[in-house]
């Protein structure tokens, strides 16, 4: 017990921290709604001319893009960077002499960013939907429900591919380039720039083999309702699977790097 | 047993080595050629419990690299290391719970935290006991006067500030084994005397072992009854602080201020073999010799039999003074008792 207490102090220290870099989150939340909303208007645009576009009507694709908003911002790109600006400045040596497991230790930071920063998000998606109005809330409380522990999910599948793609600066000096590479593939499999139902068949089926699914596209089918009994539960299960397939990779890494580096030299 | 035991440690690294120039560069694209530096050659070294060690050397010794592989951050290429019985990189979380350890160039603390918190985050994480957290906490607030900055993050405290929160936060757990690397680099006279003092009391209060690089002699000479020297990865010294003198020191130099001038005195005084005669004035000049070749006693008496002598001294080499040879590079192994030590 009293070694789980360490990890929450850190995911503590974390929200308290989240709210020095008020000015930073702020920021990426104005980007964050400039990106929601002209994806809203490219959108609009499309459906103008359609009702339904491979089963997908307006309704939807309004409630689909707040489900992307608030998935992007529960891990803001602060909290992102921050487990490869780690490894970068050589601060992990300083973590490697304290009695901590690294990869908890910097889960728990980030959930407690992402407490602090979805809290507000929630806000912002809140007068985002109102100021749009049409998008609907989930039909039933056990969507919400289902919804919201997806949601949950989506957040440690980003968390293992963020600290994944971060372990990869041992290797290489470019964080950005392999923050921005992890932030593409994100978009586009996790189905945040186009839903998957609107890929094309094998780009389909092969982004349904990826973790990215996770993040956006199960959390927003089960918003909207359109799955129901085994289905959902079916992709929360999916989603399961890769937090922990990835949470395992991550440690996998580590370990593997931390020998590299401590074998090597920092 | 000692606390800490090395032996026969090695580390080496590899080195990329790339010709000059764009040919070089792209050429270094397609083939890498490596070369090994051995940053440490072969230590040995034991440590006793409650011993405060001074590690010294030139930059690139490898003095930083010994404790990083005593602190378990580097796996040694060969020999063994053995810190309280444990190994340091194969059971680092034990390991991170017996030693305190604070590198001059990095911090601990938490960069945008009040220092107040790092403490309090610290003491979860080290699992530390709220009597002993509290106790530990009053006495270095009242040692390094940590209260007039508590509240500060570390983004926004001075150098000399942050030093002593680092080195308040590396012993808040009462490690047994402290491992401090240039803990007075870059700090004003105050701040250094300040954590010296600390540093002292530390190692005598709690009977902590204490193992210290610097390159401020005052460090040295204050905290550490043994000083261990290391120089190109080897030990060349290994031995208390006096005997480093005797061991390097073949110069001594004695002053003489006489009655008269006496110009064939001088003259056959320079003319004795290991000696360097310097004259300041007529009757001021002062005699180098190799104490190895002559004693002090056999000058005295030569100058005295020949003129009355109003004043003299002898000057003792510095421990500075030697420090600064070896680094220089001008006293070798061979040297002296140095040969000696490093069988």
């Amino acid at each position: 017990m009293k070694a789980f207490k360490k990890y929450v102090s850190l995911l503590k220290m974390s929200m308290q921290v989240s709210f020095t870099y008020r000015f930073n989150f702020l920021i990426n939340a104005i980007s964050g709604v400039v990106f929601i909303t002209s994806l809203y208007y490219v959108w609009k645009a499309i459906f103008a001319q359609r009702a339904e576009l491979n089963g997908l009507t307006w309704e939807h694709m309004q409630s689909y893009l707040l489900v992307v908003f608030i998935s992007n911002m529960l891990l803001s790109w602060y909290s992102e960077t921050a487990i490869s600006r780690r490894v970068m400045d050589g601060s992990v040596s300083m973590d490697l002499l304290k009695p901590i497991d690294f990869q908890k230790a910097r889960l728990s930071e980030t959930l407690g960013t992402s407490l602090v920063e979805g809290g507000i998000c929630i806000i912002i998606a809140v007068i985002w939907a109102f100021m749009f109005t049409g998008v609907q809330v989930p039909p039933d409380a056990s969507s919400a429900a289902l919804f919201l522990l997806s949601l949950l999910l989506s957040v440690f599948i980003k968390f293992g591919i963020v600290y994944l793609s971060g372990l990869l600066c041992f290797y290489t000096t470019s964080m950005l380039g392999v923050a921005w590479a992890r932030a593409a593939i994100t978009n586009l499999f996790s189905g945040a720039l186009v839903p998957i139902a609107l890929f094309p068949d094998w780009l389909g089926t092969f982004a349904k083999l990826l973790p990215f699914q996770g993040i956006v596209a199960i959390p927003a089918s089960l918003y909207m309702g359109q799955l129901s009994g085994m289905t959902a539960l079916g992709q929360i299960g999916i989603q399961l699977f890769w937090a922990i397939v990835l949470w395992l990779a991550g440690k996998a890494l580590w370990r593997w790097s931390v020998r590299q580096v401590t074998i090597h030299g920092g | 047993m000692s606390v800490i035991e090395v032996s026969s440690l090695s580390k080496q690294f590899k080195q990329a080595v790339k010709e000059p120039g764009l040919k070089g560069s792209i050429k270094h694209l397609f083939t890498q050629n490596y070369r090994t530096k051995n940053a440490v050659d072969g230590i040995d070294l034991q440590i006793e419990e409650g011993d405060a060690v001074a590690y010294v050397g030139p930059n690139g010794a490898g003095k930083s690299t010994t404790i990083k592989m005593l602190s378990g951050i580097l796996v040694p290429t060969s020999g063994s290391v053995k810190v309280n019985g444990i190994v340091p990189h194969q059971e680092r979380m034990r390991h991170a719970k017996q030693i305190g350890v604070v590198f001059g160039q990095r911090t601990q603390l938490w960069w945008d935290l009040p220092i107040r918190e790092s403490f309090s985050l610290l003491k979860d994480i080290y699992e530390i006991p709220e009597q002993e957290y509290k106790r530990n906490m009053d006495r270095f607030r009242e040692l390094l006067s940590l209260d007039e900055f508590m509240d500060q993050p570390a983004r926004k405290v001075s150098l000399g500030q942050r030093m002593r929160a680092d080195l308040a936060a590396a012993l808040l757990h009462s490690p047994p084994i402290i491992f401090l690397d240039e803990p007075t680099i870059g700090l004003d006279i105050n701040v250094k005397v300040r954590i010296r003092e600390f540093i002292k009391e530390v190692n005598r209060d709690q009977g902590s072992t204490v193992l210290l690089t610097t390159h401020d002699l005052e460090d040295i000479k204050d905290i550490c009854r043994r000083l261990v020297i290391i120089d190109k990865g080897r030990i060349i010294y290994d031995g208390s602080l006096d005997k480093v003198k005797d061991a390097f020191a073949k110069e001594r130099k004695i002053y003489f201020q006489v009655s008269e001038a006496a110009p064939t005195l001088l003259e056959s005084l320079s003319r004795m073999p290991g000696v360097v005669l310097e004259i300041q004035e007529d009757t001021k000049f002062s005699v180098e010799f190799n104490r190895f070749q002559h004693s002090a006693g056999q000058i005295a008496a030569f100058v005295m039999e020949r003129v009355e002598v109003v004043d003299f001294r002898i000057d003792e080499p510095s421990i500075d003074h030697i420090i600064r040879k070896l680094y220089d590079g001008e006293l070798s192994i061979e040297e002296g008792y140095g040969a000696e030590a490093a069988k």
